[in-house]
């Protein structure tokens, strides 16, 4: 029994670590690259710590103005959808009881609709109004932002009603009638018990829309005509040439992401201290208790950890330069390179020399002369300005050098009358 | 008048004001963004691809054309059906199917975990975890999975250094990076409706099941599926409607030989210029999806009332 608790434990982890894995190990990945200095976006080799791929994001006027029109539709999605996902939700509760599954099955549909469809029949049917209008196009109803707002709004104004229903479901109707009974109207009984009551949960459909919006793509890419948001300048990005800035925008994104989620979680922690302590929340909240939070809440310690690792990290990167580093590794490429160029040369003497001695010799006398040409480095000056050498190597760029560079001392055999006869266009 | 009545007790609960403002935003909703665009985009598949100019003229009749084009293909054309088209097409229903079990199996275990475990911190940890890949940016996840599959990406680099390969694989053209992308894109829309549902699962059901001598095996078979059903098929759904209208994890990843049945319509809308023929594909591919839904739905009993909880 026990040993298969064992076993049990050991490929819960494994799957855990699979699981895990695979769903953090692209996102750690990409975020490497974001340090490491080749141009094209990758983990191995590693080549030089480097923070200059966050330059070169805060310098891409594109991804700024992605940012700056994703805020301005966020922000419209955010306001409409929260609107008409709260009435829809008020809706659900007091509509006739017979319309109350087609209504919701109508209002729930836009999720399941693919986000193409959406964007598609939202730009066809605001053309058809144009056109039916009388409207030019360039109007408001061809405006990128405009129609990009109400379609986001179609399919996330239903994320916020599922949150708004949640929390309805939890609300006490008595609340109202106790102050219907005590001589409030239905207004004042809506913003004082019911709206009130809802606040968290607008918070969080809040937050929600924004972020759908935010990173939308499959409705926005046929809505925004010439307000490109974010999502849609990235996935140009991605498609047509890419380099690590993407990958440090990713970064940050992450690390906004895991800052969010943890002081989320902070927060719960204090409350659930506050809750179980007896004690108010406005207690718990106070300035000076902050030691006892970091005593009982891990998470909050995280944070702290992170934000001072943020702040060292930044400093780092004003003092740090990868110059140095750059330097080495190009100087190592260079190397690299040489070498690899050597073992070609060698490997086409070998070749040349074989077939000499295989004696196919179509090309005449002159042939023994070409080895000697693909290594002229080495001084043999006198063979290469042969003439009969220059009329067969052309082709051979690396013959050329010392022709390019006559003035090393070399000038015997340059002067000679019948080789300046023969390479008169070699020498300018 | 029952209609009547209802209004007139609708308004006195909520007030004049607020009651017309409530009606008008929901009726915005539904009428102006869900209703009309749907139908002024199946009104528009049926109509000849014309200049704007002509549009509302003699010639703006209606026609099949559009939906003749995807199943009998270009008029001329040397095989009698759209062997392109249909093909693309069929093969994006059956990638997104596959991908659907992929993540139920993948997806299935860790729920029960998660929603069978007494809680505490690592299974907070856990979930904090789940949803932070969720936030980051779909398109940046797919560009993630290029990183790691391309010809220098980082599976293929480390194949190399070890020696197992020559010569780098081409996983992009392979597909597989497709799949894994898409895999990933929406794995929590499985996780967390089959997670709600365990959740509440009694667990001296578990333990009663158990005692009797189940195996392991049939307690998931007779205990704790028949009790998930209604997060696993609106785990299902979703994830198979997201992936089979996915179009951005398709543009980054997807070989060059192989296309998504929405980057087809793309191509009409944005290269083509031809939007009722864009229009005729995306309904095409809007009702097959609601037909696989519900007849998945009807199949496993569950109604569309238990999606989205």
């Amino acid at each position: 029994m026990k040993a298969e608790n064992v076993f049990l434990k050991i490929i819960l982890g494994a799957y855990l670590a699979v699981f895990f894995g695979y769903l953090l190990g692209p996102l750690i990945v990409m975020s490497i690259t974001a340090f490491n200095s080749p141009s094209f976006p990758k983990m191995t080799p590693w080549e030089c710590l480097t923070f200059e791929w966050f330059d070169v994001l805060a310098n891409d006027t594109r991804i700024l103005n992605g940012i700056e029109n994703s805020l301005i539709v966020g922000v419209g999605t955010v306001f409409l959808s929260v609107i008409m996902g709260l009435a829809a939700a008020l809706l659900l509760t007091q509509i006739w009881p017979k319309l109350r599954a087609t209504y919701y099955t109508v209002v729930i549909a836009p999720i399941l609709i693919p986000g193409v469809v959406l964007g598609i029949s939202t730009l066809v049917f605001w053309d058809r109004i144009s056109v039916m209008l009388g409207m030019e196009t360039g109007g408001i109803l061809h405006n990128g932002i405009f129609l990009t707002i109400l379609g986001q709004s179609t399919f996330i104004a239903s994320y916020c009603m599922l949150v708004f229903v949640a929390r309805l479901q939890r609300f006490d109707t008595d609340l109202t009638e106790a102050a219907l009974d005590l001589g409030a109207t239905h207004v004042q009984a809506f913003w004082k018990i019911l709206l009130p009551f809802m606040k968290p949960a607008i918070g969080s459909a809040a937050v929600l829309a924004f972020l759908a919006s935010f990173e939308n793509y499959n409705t926005t890419t046929f809505t925004f005509g010439k307000f490109p948001t974010l999502t849609i300048e990235l996935a140009q990005k991605v498609r047509y040439g890419i380099n690590p800035s993407i990958s440090s925008l990713a970064f940050i994104i992450i690390v906004l992401t895991i800052i969010g989620a943890l002081a989320y979680e902070v927060y719960r922690r204090r409350q659930q201290l506050a809750l179980a302590n007896g004690a108010p929340v406005g207690a718990i909240s106070s300035g000076f208790q902050l030691p006892r939070i970091f005593r009982r809440n891990p998470a909050a310690v995280i944070l702290v950890l992170l934000a001072l690792g943020g702040f060292s990290t930044i400093w780092f990167a004003q003092t740090y330069s990868p110059d140095v580093c750059k330097m080495d590794v190009r100087e190592q490429k260079r190397l690299i390179q040489e070498e690899r160029i050597k073992a070609i040369q060698e490997k086409r003497q070998l070749e040349m020399q074989q077939k000499q001695q295989q004696g196919t010799g179509v090309l005449g006398g002159s042939k023994s002369d070409a080895p000697a040409a693909q290594s002229p480095g080495q001084g043999a000056f006198g063979n290469v300005f042969k003439p009969g050498n220059l009329d067969k190597t052309t082709t051979e760029p690396k013959a050329d050098k010392p022709a390019q560079s006559p003035g090393k001392g070399a000038f015997g055999d340059v002067f000679a009358p019948n080789n300046l006869d023969k390479t008169p266009p070699k020498e300018d | 008048m029952n209609i009547a009545r209802f209004f007139r007790n609708y308004f006195t609960r909520n007030g004049i004001g607020l009651g017309t403002f409530l009606l008008v935003a929901v009726l915005f909703w539904v009428v102006v963004l869900i209703i009309l665009p749907q139908l002024s985009m199946l009104d528009f598949s049926f109509r000849h691809h014309l200049p704007p100019p002509e549009m509302g003229g003699p010639k703006d009749t209606y026609t099949l054309e559009h939906y003749k084009y995807l199943v009998l293909g270009a008029p001329g054309a040397d095989t009698s059906y759209n062997v392109v088209d249909l093909g693309v097409f069929g093969r994006t229903l059956l990638a997104a199917f596959f991908v659907t079990i992929l993540d139920l199996v993948l997806c299935y275990p860790l729920a029960y975990y998660l929603g069978q475990s007494k809680g505490g911190g690592f299974i907070r940890v856990l979930v904090l975890l789940l949803i932070i890949p969720y936030w980051v940016n779909e398109i940046l996840r797919a560009f993630a999975f290029r990183i790691i599959f391309g010809d220098s990406g980082l599976i293929n680099e480390m194949l190399l250094a070890m020696g197992l390969v020559d010569s780098p694989i081409d996983f992009i053209r392979a597909n597989v990076a497709l799949y894994a992308g898409l895999g990933y894109a929406y794995i929590l829309l499985m996780i967390f409706p089959i997670y709600n549902v365990i959740e509440s699962l009694d667990r001296n059901q578990i333990e009663a099941a158990r005692d009797m001598g189940a195996p392991w095996w049939r307690i998931h078979w007779r205990v704790v599926i028949p009790y998930a059903k209604p997060g696993i098929s609106s785990g299902c759904t979703m994830v198979f409607m997201l992936t089979a209208g996915a179009l951005a994890a398709p543009q980054i990843l997807g070989g060059p030989s192989s296309l998504w049945f929405t980057q087809i319509i793309y191509q009409w809308f944005n290269q083509g210029g031809n939007w009722p023929r864009g229009a005729a594909f995306a309904i095409v591919l809007l009702v097959t999806c609601i037909i696989i839904v519900l007849s998945t739905m009807r199949l496993f009993k569950v109604r569309i009332g238990d999606i989205g909880k």
